[in-house]
């Protein structure tokens, strides 16, 4: 639910979204995922707004975390990636690999299956099935049974790897 | 039992997109975070709307005031129906459903009152202080006590709604002559889509008119309702699908009453009105699969050959009929699965209830009758001590054979191929004796082996066919790129992708060559709903029309460029070439054709043959054409928490022809498990009327987790007929023999597993979900815990 646009006195937040430095004019009490589709990035999807089903996922310094859980004022410092990040390798290679491994159907899941994958891959190159499990466990999607979704995280992996290694 | 070898399986027609390994022509937008819904449009000027709903399940309404919600700052217009400037209705197929009360409200869900306000939180502000004085009436929240004499009535008529049958033979001779009868009572309960988009449209007045953009199945019955609401002709609405973020059935009927809500809000403002719900306001208030009580006496001989079945099935409607009948007709055609039964009664009436609202969902009314026509399947074998493939052979249906509802069968029928390759990649035999011997071992958990088998028919029901008819507009541009517009919706499921690789096929170019537009009413006739599994059989026919023509128009400009004759020429791979060496690019012959001032866009139509059925007998042709599916389901019960968990699905699908392999895998893998959040873990808590769960952390969809293995069979016996190839007879088939996946993913995965959970406990299961607190009661009450584990 959007707050109130009117007679709420904002304040300016600053923080880096997708690599650029920005500054959010914040109400109190908005939260993050608002102010950020208010400043233009509609990638960032509201699907339950309370924390269930992780569509609203963002990096926020690197941790995947439900943008419909903070407040924005929270943000103030901190580097955003959404899934329309450029200059993200592994962000990139995840989307990717949802293409050719067919792991969006709507769509709707996509942006925040991707990011919450990108913490894992962040910090593991070689995830088994149940490190993909444990990490995607907070984002719902309820189009393809998940199958293409593990093997798309599986592919970037491999793809990161080899592009590692010469 | 070795398996049979798959019946006339036609040589692939060579094709060189459809059938072949691909991807989605949509995916990377979705990925990209481009890919823009309903909630991402803004238009200037935009209100935000909120609607005011009865507190009550069923009240009389005296007095509605809104004085005070109209006093709030940035609230615009409220509107109540008064403001309706046409017909205050949005009744699907009955009009028995106001958009707002007038009256009498009859569920949690009935709008009193409509606002819209600068912004959305002010809309809801506004929406809360609407004063509504009202007279609570008795409510009615079971469709067994809505029937009873005396029961409050929702609407005048009584609650029964309608009433479906198939009649023919002599049951009750049939009861009587039978060694054996098994009767069972099934409860097949709600469910929530849970689509991760949730509803919206925005509804835009322009041109003496109104425009809606929404997530949506069905524009053209948002077209048809927001005309007879605003009282316009249907030339003066437009509905424009924006990418929907899934759908499963609750954006087809649904959309319509959130795009009333905003048309009469953008009417009397004269602004665009965004409607977009919450989590908790989409499960409450829009439309959940049927509940629905079977009764199901099935009669045998001792040698297993079913003599009769008498089925009665009670649909709770919810206040309004809405597509309940439609529901329900289906339900009563899909609840004799894929056997051969010569005696039988199937009695099904829809009802109304106080209760939320029943609509259409994946597989509508076939996965409750296919949970109860498979559990009495194996309630049967399991009293014969016959194995459950094996009873399911001897009675199923076959070529020129007789369904119970009297309409022969012509080959192919793929059936019996669903079940032998479910049973070869299941190893079922072997399998079957290891989970008996785990099972007979006695630790701490039960394992169980399941199935479940479905006859899906493809396509609308006889009793819709004049909705059965798609349209599509094709075009080759002059820089020989081609755009596409078909009348029914990609959702997710992959529509998109199978309408582009059958237009690249016969215009020989790559399917990633091929736009496909959004679907808008006023690019294509109405198409009927996007539903039944219909899309690629009706909108790949209408394409492939489409197509044809416009190859035909590219012909004769080919031939004169490259000196051979219209026959010689042949369209593949992006080239066109004739009889000589020389070859031209389709570009090429694109521009060509557009300076030589050659029409170069085409109106495809597809009507499938007029289907005859009788609908008081219930006895004829009901569909086009049968989509046989059989699944198996390996669970492991944990007799501790009494967690019922999938962990193996072998899924084998007669598709006919799959047009995009991998979109139908997608399909199945999505749809199963879907299925199996039915089954196992979804449960919407009702009291009065009221969901009590609507949101993910009580109401349980599943998750990453959950996942259960899925192998997968495809049967392809699609005919030679090319996009043309309409099959035998009576199989009016999609183009190159395609049958729909969407529905037949999803039905057979409840039975299924309702079977294998059975079977893990001994105990026939016949109510879902099976939580842990269900399957807990039946362990203590047989027992079961008493073993020590180990």
């Amino acid at each position: 639910m959007a707050v109130s646009e009117a007679d709420l006195g904002r304040s300016p937040v600053a923080l880096t979204i997708n690599g650029r430095r920005t500054v959010l004019d914040a109400a109190p009490g908005e939260r993050l995922l608002d102010a950020l589709r208010r400043a233009g990035w509609l990638d960032v999807k509201e699907s339950c707004g309370e924390g269930e089903c992780g569509s609203c996922t963002v990096l926020l310094d690197g941790r995947a975390v439900c943008s419909c859980l903070l407040l924005a004022q929270s943000a103030e410092g901190a580097e955003v990636v959404t899934v329309a990040a450029t200059g993200q390798p592994v962000v990139a290679a995840l989307r990717q690999a949802f293409v050719d491994e067919m792991g969006t159907q709507c769509g709707f899941c996509t942006p925040g299956m991707v990011l919450a994958a990108a913490e894992l891959l962040s910090a593991t190159t070689e995830p088994d099935v149940e490190q993909i499990k444990r990490a995607l466990a907070g984002n719902l999607c309820r189009c393809t049974g998940y199958h293409r979704i593990v093997r798309a995280v599986q592919r970037a992996a491999d793809d990161l790897r080899q592009e590692v290694a010469p | 039992m070795t398996a049979r070898k798959p019946q006339r399986r036609a040589r692939p027609k060579s094709t060189r997109v459809v059938g072949q390994p691909g991807l989605r022509v949509d995916a990377v937008t979705k990925v990209d975070g481009s890919a823009r819904y309903i909630d991402d449009l803004r238009f200037p000027d935009m209100l935000y709307a909120a609607v005011r709903t009865s507190d009550l399940p069923h009240a009389e309404v005296l007095r509605i005031d809104v004085t005070d919600a109209q006093q709030v700052p940035g609230v615009v217009v409220v509107a109540t129906f008064r403001d309706v400037p046409g017909q205050n209705q949005v009744g699907c197929v009955r009009p028995d459903q106001p958009l707002l009360v007038e009256t009498r409200a009859r569920w949690i869900g009935d709008r009193v009152a409509l606002i819209a306000a600068t912004d959305a939180a002010t809309a809801q502000a506004a929406a809360r202080v609407v004063k509504i004085d009202a007279v609570p009436l008795p409510g009615v929240f079971d469709v067994e006590q809505a029937l009873v004499t005396g029961a409050p009535a929702l609407h005048a008529g009584g609650n029964q709604i309608e009433e479906f049958r198939i009649e023919r033979g002599d049951v009750e001779r049939a009861m009587r002559q039978a060694d054996v009868v098994v009767e069972n009572r099934y409860v097949a309960p709600w469910q929530e889509h849970a689509y991760l988009e949730t509803q919206g449209v925005i509804a835009v007045p322009e041109r003496g008119g109104m425009t809606v953009y929404g997530s949506m199945q069905c524009p053209f019955y948002v077209q048809s309702a927001v005309a007879r609401l605003l009282g316009l002709p249907m030339s003066r609405v437009r509905v424009v699908q924006t990418i929907t973020g899934g759908a499963f059935g609750g954006k087809e009927d649904y959309p319509s009453e959130p795009a009333c809500c905003a048309a009469l809000l953008a009417h009397k403002s004269g602004r665009p009105v965004k409607f977009v719900y919450n989590r908790e306001q989409d499960i409450q208030w829009s439309t959940k699969r049927h509940r629905m009580v079977i009764l199901h006496r099935l009669a045998a001989r001792h040698d297993g050959t079913l003599l009769g079945a008498d089925i009665e099935i009670l649909v709770d409607a919810g206040a309004y009929c809405g597509l309940t009948g439609i529901v329900a007709e289906r339900a009563n055609s899909s609840s004799i699965g894929p056997y051969l039964v010569p005696n039988v009664r199937v009695y099904t009436r829809t009802i109304y209830t106080n209760n939320p609202f029943g609509g259409a969902f994946r597989g509508f009314g076939a996965p409750q009758a296919t949970l109860a026509h498979e559990g009495q399947l194996d309630a049967l074998a399991e009293r014969l001590g016959r194995d459950p493939l094996d009873l399911r052979r001897q009675n199923a249906v076959r070529p020129y054979a007789v369904t119970a509802w009297g309409e022969k069968l012509a080959p192919p029928v793929e059936y019996l191929d669903t079940l032998a390759a479910a049973e070869k990649m299941a190893n079922w035999k072997v399998l079957r004796a290891q989970v008996e011997a785990h099972n007979q071992a006695g630790g701490r958990t039960r394992l169980g082996l399941g199935v479940g088998s479905c006859m899906y028919g493809s396509c609308l029901h006889a009793g819709g066919q004049h909705l059965e008819g798609c349209g599509a507009l094709a075009q080759v541009h002059k820089d020989g790129s081609v755009s596409v517009a078909i009348g029914l919706t990609e959702m997710g499921q992959g529509a998109a992708t199978v309408a582009a690789r059958i237009a690249a096929e016969i215009l020989g170019v790559e399917a990633a060559q091929v736009e496909v537009l959004p679907t808008d009413t006023a690019l294509v006739p109405d198409s009927g709903p996007t539903v039944a599994s219909r899309t690629t059989p009706m909108a790949g026919h209408a394409v492939a029309d489409a197509a044809r023509q416009l190859r035909a128009q590219l012909l004769p400009v080919a031939a004169g460029l490259l000196g051979c004759r219209a026959s010689q020429v042949e369209f593949a791979g992006g080239w066109v070439r004739g009889a000589g060496r020389k070859k031209l690019t389709f570009a090429e012959v694109a521009m060509a054709a557009f300076r030589a001032k050659v029409h170069l866009a085409a109106s495809g139509w597809y009507a499938p043959p007029r289907k005859k059925h009788d609908r008081t007998t219930g006895l004829g042709q009901p569909y086009s054409a049968y989509a046989y599916a059989t699944q198996i389901a390996l669970v492991e019960v944990d007799l501790v928490t009494g967690a019922a968990c999938a962990k193996k699905f072998f899924c084998a699908h007669d598709v006919g022809r799959a047009i995009f392999p991998e979109g139908v895998r997608g399909q199945i893998e999505g749809g199963a498990v879907q299925g199996m959040g039915y089954a196992l873990t979804e449960r919407l808590v009702v009291r009065d009327g009221r969901i009590l769960n609507p949101n993910f952390t009580d109401y349980l969809i599943p998750t990453i987790h959950d996942m259960p293995e899925v192998a997968i069979a495809l049967i392809e016996t699609g005919d030679e007929g090319g996009a043309k190839g309409h099959g035998t007879a009576n199989q009016a088939k999609g183009p190159y023999g395609a049958k729909g996946i969407g529905e037949p993913s999803l039905i057979p995965a409840p039975a299924a597993l309702a079977n294998a959970v059975s079977h893990a406990l001994g105990v026939r299961m016949t109510e879902l979900p099976l939580l842990p607190d269900v399957i807990m009661a039946e362990i203590a009450r047989r027992n079961l815990d008493n073993v020590p584990f180990v």
